[in-house]
């Protein structure tokens, strides 16, 4: 079946492509897309900050691929994201765990039900789901904070609690404002791909 | 039964083995991302930003600023030999000549308070080394790729730094607490602090050479518990650093220190 396309130029229309083809070209464009993620997270640019706090994209990118997807796939990669982040800043306690919950969340939001597919709700999901995904990370904080009781290692409760309020606004606005950049994208590539599989 | 079994696995594998092979490869690729921390990533990190990275002009600036820090340092150290009668060896050793390292990016999660350096292992950075910046302490060096290496922020809540008074020598423990002050927890249960004290690290602390200017007191808390409390301003602008400079780490008493020395000795001698 794909020895009919192998000597053929590159550059076809995507329908054409084989199965194998697209599947590969596919996977390629999902890790250069959480690639350039990656590399975007110690950028600061001109109005992508916020008191000091820039866009948290690999969770709007954990959003953006659970969204038409099963809660398993939202899982795997909100921990496949969560382990990058860990060696993007430092891996304890790890953010692996806010993003999984994230990715099964959304998943399991019923969004033909409750959200239409536009700008808004997608800006409104990345908003509830950072909130959602900063207070995992206070609660592990406020744990580890609990278990090692004045070794002085980690901050006290307060101090976790007030940070956290302070910068879950921030956070959340700057995050849901920029996630149509990534999502559309994205959401155009996999919606492509789904109905040329049809 | 096997061959049931067998045949089970064969058609699951024939359905979504791809697919699991996809999930595993992703899944190792993260975890090496994470053992490294990062390392790879920021190393293109490096490249590609080298072109936007700040004006290299403002090494010239830094180094007139260095001075001007190093007139401040040697105030402090003035104030040691009078108490101390001679030089400590750590202090002569911080004097050597640091590796300048523009800033190429900042913290990837808000929850930690670090920033990216561009220069790493090739140039002769080690974990643990100290960073300042024109004014006074900045942080230290937490992890090394080839070109980059990350900075744990004072202003982070999880640094703590063994500092001392100028005035005083009351002594406590700086933690971070946002972009612009620290607070110190003092030892003493009454301990002689006021606003405008100058705040350096201490001969105490076993991560940092004693001596560097820290901040200054702006507020003071003696009732706080469970010990009293003072707030610093850091003297160095963290949230708007360009360049910083780089010391070898201090020699921690117990390890061999003709070894360490050493070693330092190399760091440093490429530049």
């Amino acid at each position: 079946m794909t020895r009919g396309y192998r000597n053929t130029s590159p550059f076809l229309p995507l329908w054409r492509w084989s199965a194998k083809t697209s599947r590969i070209v596919n996977w390629g464009v999902t890790i250069a897309s959480v690639f350039l993620c990656l590399l975007a997270l110690p950028v600061r640019l001109p109005g992508m900050e916020l008191l000091g706090i820039g866009p948290n994209w690999l969770l709007i990118w954990v959003v953006a691929w659970s969204v038409k997807r099963s809660p398993l796939q939202g899982a795997i990669a909100g921990l496949v994201l969560g382990l990058l982040q860990d060696g993007m800043s430092s891996p304890h306690p790890t953010h692996a765990l806010g993003l999984i919950v994230v990715g099964v969340l959304t998943a399991l939001l019923q969004k033909q039900r409750y959200i239409q597919e536009d700008f808004i709700s997608v800006a409104l999901i990345v908003f509830g789901m950072t909130a959602i995904a900063e207070t995992v990370m206070a609660l592990q904080f406020s744990l580890a904070s609990l278990r090692g009781a004045g070794d002085g290692t980690f901050p006290s409760l307060s101090y976790i609690w007030t940070y956290h309020q302070r910068i879950t606004l921030a956070s959340a606005l700057l995050s849901s404002l920029w996630a149509p950049v990534l999502y559309f994208p994205l959401e155009r590539w996999w919606e492509t791909l789904r109905s040329m599989e049809e | 039964m096997k061959g049931n079994s067998v045949y089970l696995f064969r058609r699951w594998w024939e359905r979504h083995g791809l697919q699991a092979l996809g999930v595993g490869l992703a899944l190792s690729l993260a975890l090496l991302v994470r053992q490294t921390q990062g390392g790879l990533v920021f190393d293109i990190y490096q490249r590609l930003a080298s072109p936007f990275a700040a004006d290299p002009t403002s090494q010239e600036e830094l180094e007139t600023a260095r001075v001007r820090e190093l007139e401040q340092r040697l105030a402090e150290l003035e104030h040691q030999y009078q108490l101390v009668g001679k030089l400590s060896e750590e202090a002569k050793k911080s004097q050597k000549n640091p590796i300048f390292a523009p800033v190429v990016g900042r913290s990837a999660h808000h929850w930690w308070q670090q920033v990216t350096l561009g220069r790493g292992r090739r140039d002769g950075v080690k974990e643990g080394d100290i960073v300042t910046a024109p004014g006074g302490l900045v942080g230290r060096i937490t992890s090394v790729s080839d070109r980059t290496s990350r900075v744990l922020l004072l202003s982070d809540p999880t640094s703590r730094v063994g500092v001392t008074l100028g005035r005083s020598r009351a002594m406590g423990f700086m933690r971070g607490e946002n972009e612009k002050q620290g607070t110190i927890e003092f030892f003493d249960k009454v301990p002689d602090v006021k606003k405008g004290d100058r705040v350096f690290t201490s001969s105490f602390s076993q991560l940092f050479h004693p001596g560097y200017p820290v901040g200054e007191v702006v507020a003071v808390k003696l009732d706080a518990s469970p010990a009293p409390q003072a707030t610093v301003k850091f003297d160095a602008s963290l949230s708007s650093l360009e360049w910083t400079s780089i010391y070898p780490q201090p020699n921690i008493p117990h390890a061999e220190p003709e070894f360490s020395t050493e070693s330092n000795d190399e760091g440093l001698s490429e530049h």
